[in-house]
């Protein structure tokens, strides 16, 4: 009954357009106030103590980093690298953006970051090449999803706070998914652009390809701060997130030279914004899953779901078809925030690994980038190509089937995710 | 007046964002660094205490957070699910969204009146943070500030937005410093939030 309430009442405040974060706020008040015996001071005292834990600040540093990437020349590097190696084959140019957006996620935790990034280099150059403009833009807006994926991303930072998940497994079980599903996109690429015969770039020598690759070597470093730092603990991730954005300001600004010192304010203005953003919905999320642990809902669901004896297999259909339909509504954040708790506790009753969890969940979010009506990705892609919303969407279609399948390979298909981490020894064997 | 305020929270936010991150990499640096054996530099290394660290980046994010988001109310950048809000006619929709507008300034004010309350009974106590030994009300006075600065950004733009009927919006499709063609016609669509004055969108 309680728990009708509450979600009740918390999406009739949502549909007026508020801001996520407030209508979680109000929610809890308004609960607080009327149904239950909660001490307000205890409710008061959350929401102060909220985001006072140190794995939180690796957000903010995580943005800051993608940040000073996107203006730093790192992702033209790699984009030549890779157009290098592969962009002799069919749609040369096309698959060639793909395995920079691969390149990319592996050091940037955002899946916007990575659009911008590539997109804006690549989408110019391509239609100068002879591609349709839609095509391209079409490949980077699935493609930058990528960014959330591969290695450090934000939205496994927030589910690893959420549910107390180890942030070093997380990342590295991002990894083979996301070159499965690189691999999966340039195959789906190749096949339609060697049916509509697509340009092809010459091959290059291996001389160029080995310049191509030093030259782009300063970016892939970070993959070695951030991962070799965390796995052989000389940093934690709010620490390696914090070098991360160090050495990406370092590289922009003194090696690459693509961003201004003078730039650097505006840079910090524009990460500040958006942390501050998330952490402000963490703040209210956290106040609301407490709010709903004090009712003891999480585990009322999971006994719930337990008692309609789904088993595993239905379990996660179901998890995933809520989290797709969420994915219509919010950002990728917010849906963490709200459903991982819920999700949690059935889904450890059930005996699926939390790290695994995560990154369905992570690959959900994903497929919610890429379309309408929330889909960042999306929204970048066609503001970079200048192609309307409903032609770009049209144009994703073929890859976004693409992305669903991989989704319900990444479901049924544990060991993918989760060989990795248990190799590395970040998470125990089972 | 307000200029100054503008300037002032900008220029906080950033500084703590860049602070916070400056003092991460010096802690880790000074970490390893300490153990390097090399005469004098060693000593003076170890003579350093940064253990402090840590605790200052928490503290500063918290500020960072609680400025920012009042920043944010400024710049548009905390989104709702605007999808259904926007199919609503323009003399409705203007009601809804003053509506959650002014819910915002509520459920900040509140907050700002909680800190504060908050913020009276630790003064009276000597609680200090474990490491830096700061007084804690001192910490913890982010949040009437920042929330009341927030509640005061809502009321701002929901006047703004009555009489002019535009909203800030956070454009994520803009990015500094990296070559865009030129600003996508947004408007072509319905689905992103339109101005109700003016041409009012596509529809």
């Amino acid at each position: 009954m309680n728990s009708a309430i509450i979600f009740g009442l918390l999406i009739a405040l949502m549909i007026t357009g508020m801001p996520i974060s407030i209508a979680l706020g109000l929610t809890v008040l308004t609960f607080v106030f009327t149904m239950t015996q909660v001490p307000i001071e205890s409710v008061a005292l959350k929401l102060f103590t909220g985001i006072e834990k140190f794995e939180i600040m690796a957000i903010p540093f995580f943005i800051l980093a993608g940040n000073f990437l996107t203006h730093g020349g790192v992702a033209k590097r790699m984009i030549n690298f890779a157009t290098s190696v592969i962009g002799h084959l069919h749609g040369g140019l096309a698959l060639a953006g793909i395995v920079a957006c691969a390149m990319f996620a592996l050091v940037c935790g955002s899946s916007v970051a990575t659009v911008v990034a590539i997109g804006s280099i690549l989408l110019p150059e391509m239609v100068k090449h002879g591609y349709p403009m839609r095509f391209g833009a079409a490949v980077i807006t699935v493609a930058g999803s990528l960014g959330i994926l591969m290695l450090p991303s934000i939205p496994k930072v927030i589910y690893a706070v959420a549910t107390g998940t180890s942030i070093g497994a997380l990342f590295v079980a991002g990894l083979l998914p996301g070159i499965l599903l690189t691999m999966m996109l340039c195959t789906t690429t190749w096949w339609i652009a060697r049916k509509r015969d697509y340009p092809r770039m010459t091959r290059s020598t291996w001389k160029e390809r080995g310049k191509a690759f030093a030259d782009s070597v300063w970016g892939l470093m970070l993959v070695v701060i951030i991962i070799g730092g965390i796995y052989s603990g000389i940093f934690t991730a709010t620490e390696a997130a914090a070098m991360a954005a160090m050495y990406a300001f370092f590289v922009s600004v003194f090696v690459y030279k693509a961003m201004p010192l003078k730039d650097t304010g505006k840079v910090l203005l524009q990460s500040a914004n958006m942390s501050a953003m998330l952490l402000y919905i963490i703040t209210n999320a956290a106040l609301f899953s407490f709010i709903l642990t004090n009712e003891n809902i999480p585990h009322a669901l999971a006994d719930w779901i337990l008692a309609k004896d789904l088993g595993w297999v239905g379990f996660l259909l179901l998890a995933n078809l809520l989290l797709l339909v969420a994915g219509n509504f919010m950002e990728p954040s917010s849906i963490i925030l709200i459903m991982a708790p819920i999700l949690y506790p059935a889904a450890i009753a059930l005996g699926i690994n939390p790290v695994h969890l995560g990154i369905l969940i992570d690959v959900n979010m994903e497929v919610g980038l890429c379309h309408p009506p929330v889909g960042l990705n999306l929204y970048v892609a066609s503001g970079i190509s200048r192609l309307g919303i409903t032609e770009l969407t049209k144009a994703v279609l073929p890859w976004l089937g693409v992305m669903l399948v991989f989704l319900v390979i990444v479901t049924y298909w544990p060991w993918l995710t989760l060989v990795l981490p248990r190799a590395m020894g970040m998470m125990p064997p089972g | 007046m307000l200029k100054i305020l503008d300037h002032l929270e900008e220029w906080l936010i950033a500084s703590l964002m860049g602070g916070a991150t400056l003092i991460i990499f010096v802690a880790v640096i000074h970490r390893y660094a300490a153990g390097w054996p090399i005469p004098y530099v060693q000593d003076w290394m170890l003579s350093l205490n940064l253990s402090w660290a840590q605790e200052a980046c928490i503290y500063m994010f918290v500020w960072m957070a609680k400025f920012g988001a009042a920043y944010g109310v400024r710049t548009g950048i905390h989104v709702g699910v605007d999808v259904l809000v926007n199919q609503l006619s323009d003399r409705i929709r203007k009601r809804v969204v003053l509506f959650s507008l002014l819910a915002g300034a509520f459920f900040t004010g509140i907050v700002a009146a909680f800190g504060t309350n908050f913020v009276w009974l630790l003064a009276h106590t000597d609680t200090t943070s474990p490491d830096m030994e700061l007084p804690m009300w001192i910490v913890y006075l982010a949040i009437p500030l920042g929330s009341g600065l927030m509640c005061f950004r809502f009321l701002q733009v929901a006047w703004t937005f009555w009489r002019t009927g535009e909203l800030p919006q956070h454009d994520p499709t803009h990015v500094e410093g990296v070559d865009q063609p030129v600003i996508p016609d947004m408007s072509a669509d319905n689905l992103h939030p339109h101005e109700v004055a003016g041409k009012g969108g596509g529809r």
